[in-house]
């Protein structure tokens, strides 16, 4: 009965107006949001054992360095030079081998020109290896470390390579195409000749790891130390930076004539997608802000052509929450349904981008957080005009 | 408050309109005035001589005196809204003057609407009342289209839905004849003795027409 009484002159446009404008402003903020999530998938496939925040570095090889007239290595003024800049957390070095691999793989397929079938296919090529210092890499699982009595030697490969062989190689040699696990359980036979062509060892490697984003091939520090008679200058630096996106890296080294190695416009697309998301995202919480006024205007009107109503319900002894329950209740469901609706807005908007995302490796972005946020925003809007409402009832309590 | 009103006192009231204005000796105004629970007091005074004024200090739905109203020897001045709302529950009914009524809800319903709240009175002593006091063809009436007459018995009777220890009646009959006034008396003196209740009406010259009542010139 209070609720009839309470509920006249309710105006339902300006009902519908609130629900419009509040739905359009959690729509544009779920979706910047989601959009975010999932896009940011595609970059955000970890390595295995390198953190996304590491960037390579190295000089730009032009004419002169061919010619021998310069020197790709980093000097240590230059590696002092780059640990002071305030987008760094620390520097450290590739180690380059100074000694000789060929790897060979064992291929058991019967090869078409060898009757006897029982002999595989060898796969041989020469390799190079790097390593960067163990503070780089988590090895805490222990499948990447080294000791002399170790059986194996590991190897983390870029994973182009093993693209380069899947869709290049293969098909052309009429080998068979490999998973990444796969890959990893076939034995290499390694051959390392030394620097100085006197030494020959024969061992096995095993590769542990894919790399996105570093182009090399990578072994634990202690067996290059091992196996390298001297040490040498650093021609390329690992660098763990605050943000890869960061636009501050790439004028830094462009004025030293650097570059960052591998793809970086990945993390400089990663970079404009977060500015893109947070301004959709404001532009979204300015909407949402300006229904919650909306609201509060509107409820504000609607109470004050029944304020005589509510002064002589307070005068019959009904409690302000008394008096204020039927509007919490139209505001709750107007709030509650345009969430609603948002949120399926969200989905249903989602079905467009989700697809190519899905083709890209991302559209991963969890769910669980657009709700939130949508929730979070709602329950906000509640309180904030549950505590406007019941301002304008107490307002009541005097004629 | 628990255990009732049992006292209403007002001590060097006086509505701040009236501050500076030479008034006449008053029985309420700027002395000492207890009303007692039990007791009946019939309130006379011309017009303008702040009859509603009081009834609405007492009521707490205005507070624009100087001095002092205490309950049982509790000032109101430090009572919160919750605790006006509990008085209006539980302690004092007030029928005002301008009825206050909701012209768009039914007579039933504008009865209902208080006694929903106390959940004091039986719909059968509600429809015993509405008989008693001529308006139970009315019942489903929109109050706002009964007569004035009919609309000031109507919300007596919502008056009466709640327990009370002081029932504050202003100009209670001014629009009823002396038999309904009769039958108005009847009622309310049966509910204050019901509830052990002191009554406090007020007129400009008709007044309730209760026995024993202590007489008071404002």
């Amino acid at each position: 009965m209070i609720g009839k009484l309470l509920r006249k002159n309710t105006s339902p446009a300006r009902i519908a107006g609130f629900i419009l404008s509040n739905l359009i402003g959690l729509t544009i903020m779920a979706v910047g949001l989601q959009f975010y999530l999932d896009a940011s998938s595609i970059w955000n496939q970890e390595d295995s054992f390198l953190k996304s925040e590491y960037i390579a570095v190295n000089k730009i090889i032009d004419a002169s360095y061919t010619l021998g007239n310069s020197s790709p290595e980093f000097t240590e003024e230059e590696i002092a030079d780059i640990a002071a800049q305030s987008w760094v957390k620390k520097v450290g070095a590739f180690s380059r081998a100074d000694f000789r691999v060929y790897a060979s793989l064992g291929l058991d397929t019967p090869s078409p020109e060898s009757q006897s079938g029982s002999a595989g296919r060898r796969l041989s090529t020469a390799m190079f290896f790097e390593s960067v210092p163990d503070d780089f890499l988590d090895v805490k699982n222990g499948d990447f470390t080294w000791t002399p009595d170790s059986p194996e030697v590991p190897i983390i490969i870029s994973k182009d390579y093993l693209a380069l062989y899947n869709f290049g190689f293969a098909g052309a040699a009429g080998l068979p195409r490999m998973s990444e696990s796969l890959f990893s359980g076939l034995p290499l036979q390694l051959t390392i000749i030394s620097a100085d062509g006197k030494t020959r060892r024969q061992l096995y490697g095993r590769v542990a790891g894919y790399s996105n984003r570093f182009n090399t091939i990578l072994v634990p520090g202690s067996f290059m130390e091992s196996m390298n008679q001297k040490t040498q200058a650093p021609s390329r630096l690992i660098i763990d930076v605050n943000s890869p996106g960061d636009s501050a890296i790439a004028d830094y080294l462009q004025s030293k004539g650097w570059e960052q190695a591998g793809d970086n416009s990945a993390s400089s697309a990663a970079f404009m997608l977060r500015i893109v998301s947070a301004i959709i995202i404001a532009i979204g919480t300015l909407i949402t802000l300006l229904s919650l006024f909306i609201l509060i205007l509107s409820m504000s009107l609607l109470m004050e052509k029944n304020r005589r109503k509510l002064h002589s319900l307070l005068m019959l002894g009904y409690r302000i929450e008394d008096a204020a329950r039927p509007y919490w209740r139209l505001t709750i469901g107007a709030t509650v349904a345009a969430a609603l609706l948002s949120f399926l807005c969200m989905l249903s908007l989602r079905a467009f981008w989700i697809k190519p995302l899905e083709a890209l490796g991302g559209g991963e972005g969890n769910l669980l957080w657009s709700a939130l946020l949508i929730i979070l925003l709602t329950l906000a809007i509640i309180v904030i005009n549950g505590i406007a409402i019941k301002r304008r009832v107490t307002e009541a309590w005097r004629v | 408050m628990n255990s009732g009103i049992k006292k209403i006192e007002l001590t060097e009231m006086l509505p701040k309109v009236f501050v500076g204005e030479n008034i006449p000796h008053s029985g309420v105004w700027m002395t000492h005035c207890v009303f007692e629970r039990g007791n009946h007091y019939l309130i006379e005074a011309p017009s303008g001589g702040g009859k509603s004024s009081l009834m609405a200090y007492i009521y707490g739905a205005r507070d624009d005196f100087r001095g002092t109203l205490a309950f049982n020897g509790k000032s109101s001045a430090s009572f919160s809204i919750e605790d006006w709302q509990k008085l209006r529950r539980r302690h004092i009914a007030y029928l005002p003057q301008e009825l206050d009524l909701f012209p768009e809800l039914t007579c039933i319903e504008n009865i209902r609407l208080k006694n929903r709240l106390t959940d004091c009175v039986s719909e059968k002593r509600i429809e015993e009342w509405l008989e008693r006091l001529g308006i139970a063809n009315r019942r489903d009436y929109p109050a706002g289209k009964m007569s004035i007459g009919q609309q000031q018995r109507l919300a007596i009777i919502r008056t009466l839905c709640m327990p009370f220890d002081f029932i504050l009646l202003d100009e209670p009959v001014s629009h009823l004849d002396a038999a309904n006034n009769g039958i108005v008396a009847e009622i309310v003196a049966e509910e204050a003795a019901r509830n052990g209740a002191g009554v406090i009406s007020t007129s400009v010259g008709n007044p309730l027409l209760l026995h024993s009542a202590i007489n008071i010139k404002l």
